[in-house]
């Protein structure tokens, strides 16, 4: 809220940064004017789109201007023409130069990008162009023969087809690891993971795999775009002239534009979008007009486009001449200022109308004032002004480069030095080198807490945090100064603008601090950098700043504590470890009072001692992420890397001061408006949020009024939270559930202390779930919050206490480059309308089809469709038959094991089924509905054998399967063998596993005259199990048949599917009639010993197992006798066990 | 404390498991109906769809209940978890008992996944088993209930005093069981079974 009345004198600066790095070193020309135009803005902004149009036209070819294209097929025919010269053109110059051109691997390959990836679609069109490929702009189904995207989304996942007109759809890796290798890879483990037919695991180790290669790439890519800065920085910064500052700001929307345009330019050159854009940008400028309420309009439009025109006659490419118009802007902006005559007041051009619109608007707020607030909302506005582009250097950001952190990276901590203090006093010399302190109350007698102390007050002992009162005490002649809200948003601004200008890759710790990674810059002598950099700040803002500059962003920082105040400090590598031994643990970022006491104990003070610990032992005091964090810190080891932008999890605002309710009611006028106050810094960050919690800071019993006047003193800190099933910004919804929390407490008003509420899981508001996917990867880029916001072009006006200036000017900017991308959605949807061919098409679906719909279809086709479905029904009768014969192949199969009790081979229906089931797959023909989630699987086994199916039976749900048909069940027991074949190779000395079976037989007859002297130990030990070999042997037909189930149900020893086995062959067994005694008792006996041997761990197998047996029971004199021989048995051991008895159902 | 008891497998392995009844009993709870759906909400856990409670209280005091069993497991002290639901007169009608068996001597490190595969399964089959249950009479409550093998002196240690003796009333006959899920992964055996009370009983 304390943004409303922000100012800034650098925003072209930033901007400036910003399209330089954009835009490759286009810029040439450069003049000494600042930009203190304040008048023009209204012409600057008209005479950007204009500028844009006139690019246009000196861009699009150098050959003769055609009249205006008759429509808009014949425009795209021409503009497609003139791609491919294009782009003939740069493949012919680039393979003349043999040291660029590399072997024509892509020879034939013609790829289009959709949407975002990493490499850009440039870098990708740059490897086609070297490596003889073909790159098209625009999808066609006859020219494109692979599509490269990294991410899809849910639409077109879903309509694959209708998206991709069958051709595949790839990873950009793919091209990287061509490229890589030197020959042209094999696509189809690079098809996008999300398409449905690739396993997730497989994805996962595929995108393990490609960010290597990438990581790779990227440090050969890294830093081709090298920002031309060295002329062009010196040019504004040192403006201090607030008119011309906010001139700029407000023509900041239009300079997104302007660069978004640029972007999307160089990713798709196209015309139309551009178009569209201008349209928009026009469409915003026309808002704006009548919040000032100004109607003089006058712009002299030609004029600037005589000043233009110079600058574009030279033909360029479009991403340069774009820039130059940026360029132009700017020297308009700045020479127009020199014409009062050309002057119009226009409400863009006067900064304080806007501002003090806000400020009418929206009065001034309670919060404004505080540093917190300040530092809390800062952030949001850095990202606002310095968006990191999307294309070029954001790349090298995200993708973790291992030679960075390891090799010989350089990395460059600025810190403000005492910014708080230093930003009042620059204005006053005087008290340069008298104890100053910031604080928002000078009452000598107060509880205001020192934000910040100079130097000089510092060595009298005074410290940040501190109370006036006692600092007054230490230091009688303490100065105090307080806030000043817009002159730290001021230099904080002139600070970054230098930072960016001079440097690609900056992270802002916070408004005074911020890392710089210099490796990749063409800097010889970082310290040089330093210092140059360190005597622009001084000389832009008038304050001292301090720079470390080491490894890392940890040494760097180190060094900067060495360094102050007002100096710079350089850790070689070779100094880190004489450094870190004496330096004391607290020092470390990371270890606080907490872990400094802990540390302590052990009697470790410094990073010297720590470095003795070992990793373990620390990871085992201190858990596992500190632990490491400790190991590391103190060897001068930290793989952060600089630009590593964490994308905030939680937003939400705390008051813990001056919490005082006289009531309910203040309470709920309070939490209304802590309500308002998030949603607003929600739709600032353009998100939502579904969970919602509430803290309150509630007195503790015992405590007395706190120390701090209004302060929360001791305090239990309280929390509920609430998770709803729709994200929301919405201020009333947050009302409803922060009213129906605060309800959980219980509590008296009166002793609350303090209240925050925090929203995460956010979601970015505007987008729906499958484009987050697609963010997600920009998020970590730090471009997200301009990315992600959406609001309502007029949304600031009917808003909001205290939205700054510039906030609402971005937002709206940004809205504006939303509504790009969207239209560039909808635009590459248009694009993919073309039919899927014929062989794609899902015969089935298409005969289901509605005969209106179907006659549509065909005509599409040219009336192929109706033979193609002639043909398809073929294909899916073939299909359909599947099942029917694969009953036959097991009717078949145990007619013939009947007949002659060795089993015959069961590798003839087994293979025969598979080859059905790939025909099946292949004709694209869906699969017999009965077929069930099992099935699938197994059909899926058939193709590659691996660990898709449970490692054994027991891990398949025996409930599950016994709700299968019975061939089903046939298939899947017999693929489980087949499939463990570790398990039975050691089983079955050696036996490939298709022959298993009958081999496994083999093999244990031999063997059993030796073993049978054995078997009066329990007839379940050994694998396989004894009573399996004494079962085969015997007489009686349906022990001969369980001991053949038991191989046949996948050696798993488990009595439930061996019986599972039986049901399968009932009715056979049920011919048997003699039944003699004896194999009823021994059948009772294994079933007893099986009961000891499960009934402790696993009740569930014994309750399958006689689940079925009393199944069996209703049919078999056999199995009923036995049956009821061990009920009773069962009983007793489940009682015994658990207290209770078996329910048994059949 | 925690983190180095989580280093022995026992540890481990109490925690997956606390973490996985808590989960398994809001399903437990979903599944008999006692609330309504609309009080739970969908949810993920080891990638087998789940329903959690959305009701604060609800969720804390099944999660408050079991992490206080947490050191119990550890120790082996723990034999069954049961859920118990009543009817109005707090006469128990169902129980679904988890019975909990960890070796203690069970020494080398144990794989999560494999565990987590076993244990997916009850989650998996708990959201078919309605027709295995029965259904419950309007006003009916329901309470967690552990069983120890070993009653944990009291004062020794502050969770043992956090659990009082149940006044749970017993069914005079043994009851009934079902079972509904058992997995044996070395060193945790885990089963889950229903229990009714016997026939006779419930008709008095």
């Amino acid at each position: 809220m304390s943004l409303d009345s922000f100012r800034s004198s650098s925003a072209p600066n930033s901007k400036r940064t910003l399209s330089f790095s954009n835009s490759a070193s286009s810029i040439r020309s450069n003049d000494n004017n600042s930009a203190n135009n304040k008048r023009k803005k209204m012409k600057t902004t008209a005479t950007n789109q204009k500028t844009l149009g006139v690019a246009w036209g000196s861009n699009s070819s150098s050959s003769s201007r055609k009249p205006p294209f008759s429509d808009f097929g014949s425009y795209m025919t021409e503009k497609n023409r003139k791609l491919h010269n294009q782009f003939n053109a740069e493949a012919s110059t680039s393979s003349f130069s043999a040291s660029t051109s590399g072997k024509p691997i892509f020879a034939g390959v013609s790829i289009f990008v959709d949407g975002f990836t990493v490499p850009s679609s440039q870098e990708l069109r740059g490897y086609m162009l070297k490596y003889g490929g073909r790159f098209e702009n625009y999808f066609s189904r006859h020219r494109v023969t692979h599509i490269i995207c990294t991410n899809l989304p849910d639409s077109k996942v879903k309509n694959l087809r209708a998206f991709s007109a069958g051709l595949p759809v790839v990873k950009p890796t793919w091209i990287l690891d061509s490229v890589a290798s030197n020959r042209l890879l094999t696509w189809v483990p690079y098809q996008l993971e999300q398409l449905p037919n690739n396993q997730p695991k497989l994805s996962a180790f595929f995108s393990l795999r490609n960010s290597k290669m990438s990581e790779d790439t990227f440090t050969n890519a890294l830093c081709q775009v090298e920002p031309d800065i060295e002329d062009s920085s010196a040019r504004v910064g040192n403006s201090k002239d607030r008119y011309s500052s906010d001139v700029a700001k407000v023509v900041e929307p239009s300079w997104q534009i302007t660069i978004e345009a640029d972007d999307v330019v160089s990713e798709n050159t196209d015309a139309i979008m551009m178009e569209e854009q201008l349209t928009s940008v026009g469409v915003k400028c026309d808002e704006e007009d009548p919040v000032g309420g100004s109607n003089d309009a006058a712009k002299d439009v030609m004029n600037f486009q005589g000043e233009l025109k110079p600058n574009n006659e030279e033909p360029s490419t479009s991403v340069t001449s774009l820039c130059s118009n940026d360029q132009n802007v700017n020297e308009i902006a700045s020479s127009s200022s020199t014409r009062p005559s050309k002057q119009c007041h226009s409400t863009l051009s006067d900064p304080n109308f806007v501002e003090n619109y806000f400020k009418l608007k929206f009065g001034i707020c309670n919060v404004q004032s505080s540093r917190l607030h300040f530092i809390g909302t800062w952030r949001n506005r850095y990202r606002k002004r310095f968006p990191i582009p999307s294309t070029g250097f954001d790349n090298e950001i995200s993708n973790i480069n291992a030679s960075t952190v390891s090799g010989n990276a350089v990395v460059i901590h600025v810190d403000m030095d005492c910014f708080f203090v230093s930003v009042v006093i620059r204005n006053h010399p005087e008290l340069l080198d008298k104890p100053v302190a910031v604080c928002h109350s000078n009452n000598s007698k107060g509880t205001a807490e020192i934000s910040s102390a100079n130097y000089p007050a510092r060595s009298y002992g005074i410290r940040a945090g501190m109370f006036v009162r006692d600092a007054k005490a230490l230091c009688p002649h303490l100065v105090i100064f307080p806030y000043n809200f817009e002159a730290y948003e001021e230099v904080a601004d002139q600070f970054y603008s230098i930072l960016h200008r001079c440097c690609n890759k900056v992270q802002a710790v916070s408004c005074d601090e911020a890392f710089l990674d210099v490796t990749h810059s063409k800097v010889e002598d970082p310290e040089l950098l330093a210092s140059s950099i360190r005597k622009e700040i001084y000389e832009t803002t008038g304050c001292t700043a301090s720079a470390g500059i080491a490894g890392n962003m940890l040494m760097a920082r180190i060094a900067t504590r060495t360094a102050k105040p007002d100096g710079q400090y350089h850790i070689t590598p070779e100094r880190v470890e004489d450094h870190l031994s004496q330096l004391p643990i607290n020092a470390l970022p990371g270890v606080g009072h907490v872990l400094q006491e802990k540390l302590k104990t052990q009697n470790v003070h410094t990073c010297g001692q720590l470095m003795m610990i070992s990793k373990v032992s620390l990871q085992k005091d201190y858990g596992m992420k500190t632990g490491e964090m400790l190991w590391n810190y103190s060897r001068g080891i930290d793989n952060r890397l600089v630009g590593d932008f964490q994308e905030c999890k939680s937003i939400g605002a705390d008051v813990n001061w001056g919490v005082r309710f006289k009531d309910m009611k203040d309470c709920e006028k309070f939490l209304t408006s802590l309500c308002k106050e998030v949603s607003l810094r929600l739709q600032s960050c353009g998100m939502q949020g579904r969970t919602f919690s509430l803290k309150i800071k509630k007195k503790r019993k015992d405590a007395d009024e706190p120390a701090k006047f209004m302060g929360c003193g001791d305090c239990e800190n309280l929390s509920h939270s609430v998770t709803i099933p729709l994200a929301t910004d919405n201020v009333e919804v947050l009302q409803r559930i922060v009213k129906q929390l605060f309800g959980n407490f219980y509590i008296d008003v009166k002793e609350i202390r303090g209240i925050g509420m925090h929203v995460s899981r956010l979601e970015s508001s505007e987008t729906s779930k499958q484009e987050k996917y697609n963010l997600k990867s920009w998020f970590t880029s730090g471009s997200a919050s301009m990315e992600k916001q959406k609001h309502p072009i007029g949304h600031d006006k009917q808003n909001m206490d205290g939205t700054s200036v510039l906030e609402s000017s971005a937002l709206q900017g940004s809205s504006v480059q939303m509504d790009n991308n969207i239209q560039d959605n909808q635009a590459s949807a248009d694009r993919i309308s073309t039919p899927p061919p014929l062989c794609h098409l899902d015969a089935e679906v298409i005969r289901n089809l509605p005969p209106e719909v179907f006659s549509e279809l065909n005509e599409i086709y040219g009336g192929k469709l109706v033979d193609y479905i002639a043909k398809g029904e073929g294909i899916s009768e073939s299909s359909s038959s599947l099942r029917n014969s694969l009953l036959e192949q097991e009717a078949i199969n145990k007619k013939e094991e009947l007949l002659d009790v060795e089993p015959i081979p069961q590798k003839n229906p087994l293979t025969k089924i598979e080859a059905m089931q790939n025909e099946a797959e292949g004709g694209e023909a869906v699969p017999d509905s009965g077929s069930g989630p099992s099935f699938n699987v197994t059909r899926n086994s058939s193709f590659e054998k691996d660990d898709l199916l449970p490692s054994s039976l027991s891990q398949v749900d025996g409930s599950v399967l016994r709700e299968l048909p019975e061939d089903l069940k046939a298939v899947i027991v017999q693929q489980l063998p087949a499939h463990r074949r570790q398990e039975i190779c050691s089983n079955v000395a050696l036996v490939p596993p298709n022959e298993n079976l009958q081999v496994a037989l083999g093999v244990k007859n031999s063997e059993n005259p030796g073993s049978t002297h054995v078997l009066n130990e329990s007839l379940w030990a050994g694998n396989p199990p004894k009573w399996v070999e004494k079962f085969k042997i015997s007489s009686c037909l349906i022990l001969k048949k369980l001991a053949e189930m038991y191989y046949k149900s996948g050696l798993t020893s488990t009595l439930s599917s061996v019986l599972y086995q039986i049901i399968s062959e009932f009715h056979q067994l049920n011919l048997a009639h003699q039944i003699s005694d004896d194999s009823v008792n021994i059948t009772c006996e294994l079933l007893k010993q099986y009961i000891k041997v499960k009934i402790g761990k696993d009740i569930e197998e014994i309750y399958i197992c006689f689940r079925l047996l009393k199944r069996f029971a209703a049919k078999s004199h056999f199995f009923l006798q036995v049956y009821n021989g061990v009920f009773p048995y069962l009983q007793e051991a489940v009682d015994d066990n658990y207290g209770g008895s078996l329910l048994i159902t059949r | 404390m925690e983190r180095r008891e989580n280093q022995t497998p026992q540890g481990q392995i109490a925690r997956v498991l606390v973490e996985f009844l808590e989960v398994a009993i809001a399903s437990v709870v979903f599944l008999k109906g006692v609330y309504p759906s609309g009080a739970f909400e969908r949810r993920r856990y080891m990638n087998v769809v789940v329903q959690r409670a959305c009701h604060p209280q609800l969720r804390y005091y099944i999660h408050a209940t079991i992490s206080g069993l947490l050191p119990f497991i550890q120790k082996g002290m723990v034999e069954r978890v049961a859920v118990i639901f009543f009817n109005a007169n707090d006469v128990p009608l169902e129980k679904f008992v988890f019975m909990l068996g960890v070796n203690l001597s069970y020494g080398s490190t144990v794989e999560e996944v494999d565990l987590q595969f076993s244990l997916r399964s009850f989650l998996s089959k708990l959201s078919i088993s309605e027709s295995l249950t029965k259904k419950l009479p309007p006003d009916s409550r329901w309470e967690i209930t552990a069983y120890f093998r070993s009653l944990p002196e009291a004062g020794t240690s502050k969770e043992a005093n956090l659990w009082i003796p149940s006044d749970t009333k017993q069914w005079q006959q043994p009851p009934l069981i079902t079972p509904i899920k058992s997995m044996n992964c070395e060193p945790l055996c885990l089963q889950l079974y229903l229990e009714h009370p016997c026939l006779s009983e419930s008709l008095l």
